[in-house]
C-alpha cells in the first residue's frame, strides 16, 4: 500500500526535517484528504524550563520498525499513503522532531491513521529523548518498555496498545 | 563443551549508556548462553543498572530477541531501554 517513491528515504535523519521532501511524489488523484502532524520541541516539561533536546536512536532498527508501522497502519486504516520521519541529534526549541503524513480518500480515516501512526512510533520505536534544562541539568524522558518478555514490564503490561498518562506526550 | 566461555559485546542506548558510562560493554558467559545470561552478568554492575535491565529490550542486529535467545561467541547485542520518541 505504501507508495514506492519513498522506499529508500531514511526514516531516521540527523538533519532538519522537511515537509516538502516528505510529500514529494505522494500526490494521489483518489485522495481528498492530506493530514499532517509535526511534533515540535517544547520549552518546558513538567514545570521545568527546557533549553534543548537530544534524540538518539538505534537507527537501523528504528528505520525498519517505522517502515513496518507505516505499512501496518496503512493496511489497518485503508489509507494509501502513510509516512513518518524522525530526527535525531541536538534540537533547538521549535524544531520538528517528528513529521507524519497520511493521504486518504476522506478525512476521517486520514485523521485516524495519522494519530495511530504517531502514537505507534512514539511508543514502539527505539528512540530516546534527553531533555537539557535551563539550570544545566538533564534527564531522559520516561519511556515505554518495548521488551515483550521483560521481567518487569513498564506500568501496565508491555506488548499491547498503550495509553500513556505520565510520559509528557502532550506536545502538539 | 563444558567449561568453555564466550565473549559477547553489548551496545548501550539511551539511559543505559548514561548509567553504564560507556557505549560498549562486554560480558564473558559460560556456554550455552542466552540473552538472559548476558543480562544476569550485566546486572552485576549495580542495582540501578540491574533495575533498568529489567525494562530493556534486547536487539541482535536489526531484530529484537527474547530472553531465551541463544548467544554465540562474537555476538553484539543492543540494550534498548524504554523508548520515548516524538
Amino acid at each position: 500500500m505504501i507508495q514506492m517513491h519513498d522506499i529508500n528515504q531514511p526514516r531516521i535523519q540527523d538533519t532538519p526535517l522537511s515537509l516538502d521532501a516528505l510529500l514529494t511524489g505522494s500526490e494521489r488523484d483518489d485522495c481528498g484528504a492530506l493530514a499532517v502532524f509535526a511534533g515540535t520541541v517544547r520549552n518546558h516539561h513538567e514545570g521545568k524550563p527546557v533549553a534543548h533536546l537530544v534524540y538518539t536512536a538505534h537507527a537501523a532498527l528504528a528505520d525498519k520498525m517505522i517502515r513496518g508501522i507505516e505499512q501496518e497502519i496503512a493496511a489497518k486504516h485503508g489509507v494509501p499513503v502513510c509516512r513518518v520521519v524522525h530526527r535525531i541529534g541536538a534540537l533547538a526549541i521549535g524544531e520538528s522532531a517528528i513529521l507524519a503524513v497520511v493521504r486518504a480518500p476522506h478525512r476521517a480515516e486520514a485523521f485516524a491513521a495519522l494519530r495511530a501512526v504517531v502514537d505507534a512510533v512514539k511508543h514502539r520505536v527505539p528512540i530516546w529523548k534527553e531533555e537539557f534544562y535551563t539550570d544545566g541539568s538533564s534527564a531522559f524522558v520516561t519511556g515505554c518498555c518495548i521488551a515483550e518478555d521483560a521481567a518487569q514490564p513498564h506500568e501496565d503490561d508491555a506488548g499491547h496498545d498503550h495509553r500513556h498518562h505520565d510520559h509528557g506526550h502532550q506536545h502538539a | 563443551m563444558a567449561g568453555s566461555r564466550i565473549e559477547v559485546r553489548v551496545q548501550c542506548f539511551g539511559p543505559a549508556r548514561r548509567l553504564a558510562g560507556d557505549e560498549w560493554l562486554s560480558v564473558q558467559l559460560g556456554e550455552p548462553a542466552t540473552v538472559a545470561d548476558a543480562l544476569a552478568a550485566l546486572a552485576q554492575r549495580g542495582d540501578d543498572f540491574a533495575a533498568l535491565l529489567k525494562q530493556c529490550a534486547v536487539a541482535l542486529g536489526d531484530e529484537i530477541v527474547r530472553r531465551t535467545y541463544p548467544l554465540k561467541a562474537g555476538d553484539e547485542i543492543a540494550l534498548l531501554p524504554p523508548v520515548a520518541g516524538g
